[in-house]
């Protein structure tokens, strides 16, 4: 602990204090499996709002809870990472793998309205510093946001990345970004290959519909867009609260999710769900939830949601809940879901459950 | 052939004859005799024998034979004669041996006689006197100082021997005088002695004198401002104290002395009582080795006493030891310090006290304790626990302490003073040793004095007093001001800042103060305390009973289980705690209705039939109200297994409600802040938790908590953690007000922009923040940003800008 009265440093102690809260005022905003997706449950990357993304490795021994669930508020749960990088300033919004296998890409975008990517195989085999703050691997790949130009020049704030996508056959990665544009950029040059322009607000979520060259997108205007990537023009304006909004109430889409067929899109606006059929692009089912739903996945034919409540919720297609799962974060900002079947659930308070297929909880970690 | 047979025998005859008259050769005629014969005997024989050779008649032989017989005769003649002449040489011999005997007896005596005399000679000769080796004077000395009748007295011819005479005499003399000053000197000794014991008698006298000299004198020194008296009394009962609260006291006077530290220094109890127990102590420790029993025996008799005397002053937790077995073991030293804490402003001479301290030795434990003296509190508004991280005082600081009380895991709750860490560290604990000085022995003690000083100057390095001393104070004045700004919260008024350098100071709220209530605190803190201490803690309520203890600790423990299911507060316990069948029945009432609960909650199940899909049998779709408060149910559940942390303890925890009307909607906003204040306020600012509640004009609620959340957490993180950092550290005391008034600026913010007007639609312009015309007059800039959506929230030039916090 922090001193006794035989060697007192008051202000260190007022200092540990704090960074004791800093921690738990973070917010983990995404998690990802690492590849090589073996049925190994290995490593799970996690980006968080103080511009971090860093790896742990969830090795048996990791496992401290099988089957209970942790208090976050009185265990002490801090895990160290194994790699760390300081990917960007203020919060890192999210990370994807480009390509497979060693040579992957590990992708992250944040709030600075930068995408970088490092070579997952150096990225992996670095080891955590306290003191290297993470600066140590160099990024291969470094993509800023362009700026508006303005009256007399002036140029806007740089908008941040909410989100990326990846098409590797194209060598391109979408980045959904804060000046309601979506951008397609080139991996190889490194240059914005198409801009995607139409939303209202600025955008929350972007997948790719690689089967079709199609990206979708989702924004703060309650829309979610279908976008040709050939073209660059909006095929599709999916509007799931319609009706809500003339109320005007506040909705947003804050994520959307394809199945893995890439024929049903799953769209969060508020507390809803809608589940639209691409093919014959119609709504099938409106789901209500409890909750702010802040991302969701498919897992086979059913729906795996996280939101502003620490449950992990699975529909089925028809909008019937299966199952609800306590998890640790209060609020969650990512769900992942490993080949095997066990999901990592991260959100606010820096937390990061990893549940496995059936429901129990096989770790909780607090990130550092 | 008759003749030859004769013959033969005659032979025969003849050669005895020979024989036996051989003696006779000694004398002269005998023998002469017996050999003629002899001869003569042969000469026969020889003739028979040629006379028989030759044939020759017979009568030849008889004058032969007679002639051989005649020989015989004198032969057996002679041999007479020879034997009586050898009677007669034995007679003579005999006759002559006599007188031999006598001289040879005569020579053994002499022989004798002589030995003897040589031997007495020798023994004269080895002889040493008693006085082998007197010291007698020198002889030169002795010829020039000695009287001259005894040098020239003469006492022996031999010169030398005289010579000794004389100087053993002179010895003699000389010691006689001796002798007689000896005795002088004696009687003058006796002398002095009388005188010295008048004396003696006198300065016996002359404290009581003085005594009262002193108690006259008392009035003028009160006068005058001199506590002489007063010290010296302190001083020595400091003597008295145990070598822990000896360090405590001489640390804190130094420190007083040396650098007028605003405190005042007092030591209570009995002096007597201190002495009797000084000794007590001294002769326990040294029959140590008696067994274990008799001193039991011993201690039980003082202990009576003692106990006898706090009785007046606290006859229920008198009763309580006496039921515990452990009466003994929290066993306190009959003198304590009392430490007056004064504020350490400089502007004042003396300026107010902020506490008084009373510090107590617990005996068997080696522990100190502290309370603050004249309050009554209970552990909740123990404001000196948490003074240093991880220290609240419910546990015994060292181990040999906690080995010693065994089941008792924590300490006695109900006492008013508690082993606080900082206390033992006070006191110097870790280098002190741990018997008595008293019984310390000068080789041992060596060693250990070497070890205290280096504990002591390890000590002054540290600066524990001054350490301690500015907690304390820090401690004091932070529970004041937080006080003073609670009581301003509890009269709905916001909360005066003084310190106008940080933008919400300067806001003037739109929102209502609407409500500010304390939260009891979940039973948490007592039910970590294990069944033990809670039998500790009833047993001082209770009537002593000849109840089974551990039919009543079962009985506790389902109390207290029965009420974490309730969620009831712990202030029932005491009051129910009586064990007869009313409660007993009381109890099972209790348990049984969680149970109810559950079975209903399950039979409300939706999917029950299908639940080869679920995974989670603990949700519940259609009542999410239901869902939380299962949530909250295991998490009491696992608060109750798990040990509630040092921080929690004497946490104050207050509900604070701000309210905003909305005319659009003509609905009220209601914010709920939770506000956990720890002890160890400001050092550990007070932590919010919020929410919100929209109460429409219908009155039904509505909550749009959920999709407030993320601005809820920004506004969380905002409060607790990054306006602390813009706080000057002179004003840490009053963050509590700054962060109620930082809560409502951020709660006004939050609802203009949120306000769902047509406004809102502009508010989330395309364009960013600085580039947008301005459309209805006002400056427009992005509300939302990020996954999150959160509220871009900066002071920037006191005002409130947009920015984004991490």
């Amino acid at each position: 602990m922090c001193g006794d009265a035989t060697n007192w440093d008051e202000d260190a102690y007022r200092e540990t204090v704090l960074k004791e809260r800093q921690i738990k005022t973070r917010t983990v905003f995404r998690t990802a499996w690492a590849p090589p997706y073996t049925p190994i449950i290995d490593t799970l990357l996690v980006a968080s709002s103080d511009g971090s993304v860093a790896s742990y490795s969830i090795a048996p021994s990791m496992l401290n809870n099988p089957f209970y669930f942790v208090n976050a508020d009185t265990d002490e749960l801090s895990a160290q990472p194994n790699c760390f990088v300081q990917a960007h300033d203020g919060p890192a919004y999210d990370v994807k793998f480009y390509g497979d296998g060693e040579d992957a890409l590990m992708l992250s975008c944040g709030d600075d309205g930068r995408i970088r990517g490092w070579r997952w195989k150096e990225f992996s085999s670095s080891n955590y510093f306290v003191s290297s703050q993470g600066n140590d691997i160099k990024p291969v790949l470094d993509m800023v946001n362009p700026q508006h130009k303005g009256p007399w020049g002036a140029l806007s704030p740089i908008p941040e990345n909410n989100a990326i996508a990846v098409n590797t056959q194209a060598g391109s990665v979408f980045a959904a970004s804060g000046d309601s544009c979506a951008y397609c950029w080139d991996v190889e040059s490194g240059k914005v290959k198409m801009v995607f322009k139409g939303h209202m607000d600025y955008l929350h979520c972007i997948v790719a519909r690689n089967s079709s060259n199609q990206i979708i997108t989702g924004s703060e205007d309650g829309t979610a867009r279908i976008w040709d990537c050939k073209s660059g023009k909006c095929t599709q304006v999916i509007d799931p609260a319609k009706d809500l909004k003339l109320k005007g109430f506040a909705s947003w889409v804050g994520c959307v999710a394809l199945d893995a067929s890439e024929s049903w899109l799953a769209c969060s606006s508020g507390r809803n769900i809608s589940l639209w059929n691409l093919p014959a692009l119609e709504c099938v089912s409106k789901i209500p939830t409890h909750a702010c739903v802040q991302d969701m996945l498919f897992d086979n034919n059913q729906l795996l949601t996280v939101g502003t409540d620490p449950l992990l919720n699975r529909f089925d297609m028809n909008g019937t809940i299966l199952s609800q799962i306590q998890c640790a974060p209060s609020s969650s900002f990512s769900i992942s879901l490993h080949s095997a079947g066990v999901m990592a659930v991260g959100g606010y308070g820096c937390l990061v459950d990893v549940i496995s297929q059936f429901g129990s909880h096989m770790c909780t970690f607090r990130c550092q | 052939m008759e003749d030859g047979e004769i013959e033969e025998g005659s032979i025969g005859g003849v050669e005895e004859e020979e024989q036996s008259s051989e003696p006779r050769k000694s004398e002269e005629s005998p023998y002469e005799i017996l050999r003629n014969s002899k001869a003569s005997v042969e000469n026969i024989v020889a003739q028979i024998l040629s006379i028989k050779k030759e044939g020759k008649p017979k009568q030849l032989l008889r004058d032969l034979v007679t002639q051989m017989f005649l020989h015989f005769i004198t032969l057996r003649q002679a041999n007479r004669s020879i034997l009586l002449e050898e009677d007669r040489v034995k007679t003579e011999t005999e006759r002559a041996k006599a007188p031999v005997d006598l001289t040879t007896l005569q020579l053994h005596n002499l022989m004798y006689e002589k030995s003897h005399y040589v031997k007495a000679i020798k023994a004269c000769k080895d002889f040493k006197s008693k006085y082998p080796d007197i010291d007698l004077v020198p002889e030169d000395e002795f010829f020039r100082d000695a009287p001259q009748d005894i040098q020239d007295s003469v006492f022996s011819n031999d010169a030398a021997h005289n010579l000794m005479l004389k100087r053993l005499n002179f010895e003699l003399f000389q010691r006689k005088e001796l002798c007689k000053l000896h005795e002088k000197l004696e009687q003058q000794k006796k002398v002095l002695l009388e005188t010295i014991a008048n004396r003696n008698k006198f300065l016996t006298s002359l404290p009581s004198h003085l005594k009262s000299l002193k108690k006259a004198s008392l009035p003028v020194q009160n006068q005058l401002g001199l506590h002489h008296t007063k010290r010296l009394k302190q001083h020595h009962s400091a003597e008295l104290l145990p070598p822990a609260l000896y360090v405590i006291y001489s640390q804190l006077l130094a420190q007083k002395e040396a650098f007028g530290e605003p405190i005042d220094l007092e030591i209570i109890g009995s002096l007597k009582d201190a002495q009797a127990f000084a000794r007590q102590q001294a002769h326990k420790d040294t029959d140590i080795s008696t067994t274990v029993e008799s001193s039991k025996l011993d201690d039980d008799g003082p202990d009576e006493e003692e106990e006898g005397q706090r009785r007046r002053k606290r006859p229920r937790r008198v009763q309580a030891k006496e039921n515990l077995d452990q009466g003994g073991i929290f066993q306190v030293h009959p003198l304590k310090i009392i430490i007056h804490v004064y504020g350490d402003e400089a502007s004042r001479p003396k300026s107010a006290k902020l506490i008084t301290l009373r510090f107590e030795y617990l005996v068997k434990l080696n522990v100190v304790c502290v309370g603050i003296e004249g309050s009554n509190d209970g552990p909740e508004n123990d404001i000196l626990c948490n003074l240093f991280p991880n220290d609240t005082g419910l546990e015994l600081p060292h181990q040999s302490a906690k080995l010693f009380v065994q089941d008792a895991i924590t300490f006695n709750t109900q006492r008013t003073s508690r082993p606080y860490k900082w206390a033992q560290h006070l006191a110097g604990i870790d280098f002190l040793p741990e018997v008595s000085p008293l019984l310390i022995t000068d080789n041992s003690g060596a060693a250990k004095k070497e070890s205290v000083i280096s504990g002591l100057s390890l000590y002054r390095q540290q600066n524990r007093v001054p350490t301690v001393l500015q907690r304390i104070r820090a401690r004091r004045k932070a529970q004041l001001t937080l006080l003073e700004q609670l009581e301003s919260l509890t009269k709905l008024e916001w909360p005066r800042l003084s310190y106008k350098g940080v933008p919400w100071a300067l806001h003037s709220p739109l929102c209502n103060l609407d409500s500010w209530s304390p939260v009891r605190l979940p039973p948490v803190p007592r039910e970590s305390s294990s069944s033990p201490a809670i039998i500790d803690k009833e047993e001082h309520v209770q009537e002593p009973m000849d109840t089974d203890v551990n039919e009543h600790s079962g009985a506790t423990k389902a109390e207290t289980e029965s009420i974490t299911e309730d969620g009831e507060l712990p202030s029932l316990l005491p009051n129910m705690s009586k064990p007869d069948h009313s409660t007993q029945l009381n109890l099972i009432s209790k348990t049984i209705v969680p149970p109810l609960n559950k079975i209903r909650s399950q039979s409300f199940k939706k999917f029950d039939d299908n639940s080869d899909f679920l995974l989670d049998t603990e949700s519940d779709l259609d009542e999410p109200a239901q869902t939380e408060e299962e949530h909250e149910n295991i998490l009491s559940n696992y608060h109750a297994k798990k040990s509630v942390s040092w921080m929690d303890h004497g946490l104050k925890e207050f509900c604070l409600v701000l309210c905003r009307k909305i005319s659009a909607y003509e609905s009220n906003v209601n914010l709920e802040a939770k506000i956990k204040i720890s002890m160890e306020y400001p050092l550990r600012p007070p932590l919010f938790a919020l929410s919100i509640h929209c109460i429409s004009s219908g009155g039904n609620h509505d909550e749009p908590g959920l999709e407030w959340y993320n601005e809820l957490r920004a506004m969380e993180a905002e409060v607790n953690l990054h306006i602390l950092k813009m706080l000057p550290v002179n004003q840490q005391n009053y963050v509590l007000a700054h962060q109620v008034s930082c809560l409502a600026t951020l709660f006004d913010y939050y609802l203009d922009e949120a306000s769902p007007s047509s406004e809102r639609t502009n508010c989330t312009s395309v364009v960013d923040v600085g580039l947008c015309k301005p459309v209805t007059g006002r400056f427009l800039g992005r509300s939302f940003r990020g996954r999150d959506r959160r509220k871009m929230i900066s002071w920037k030039d006191m005002k409130l800008n947009s920015i984004c916090p991490q």
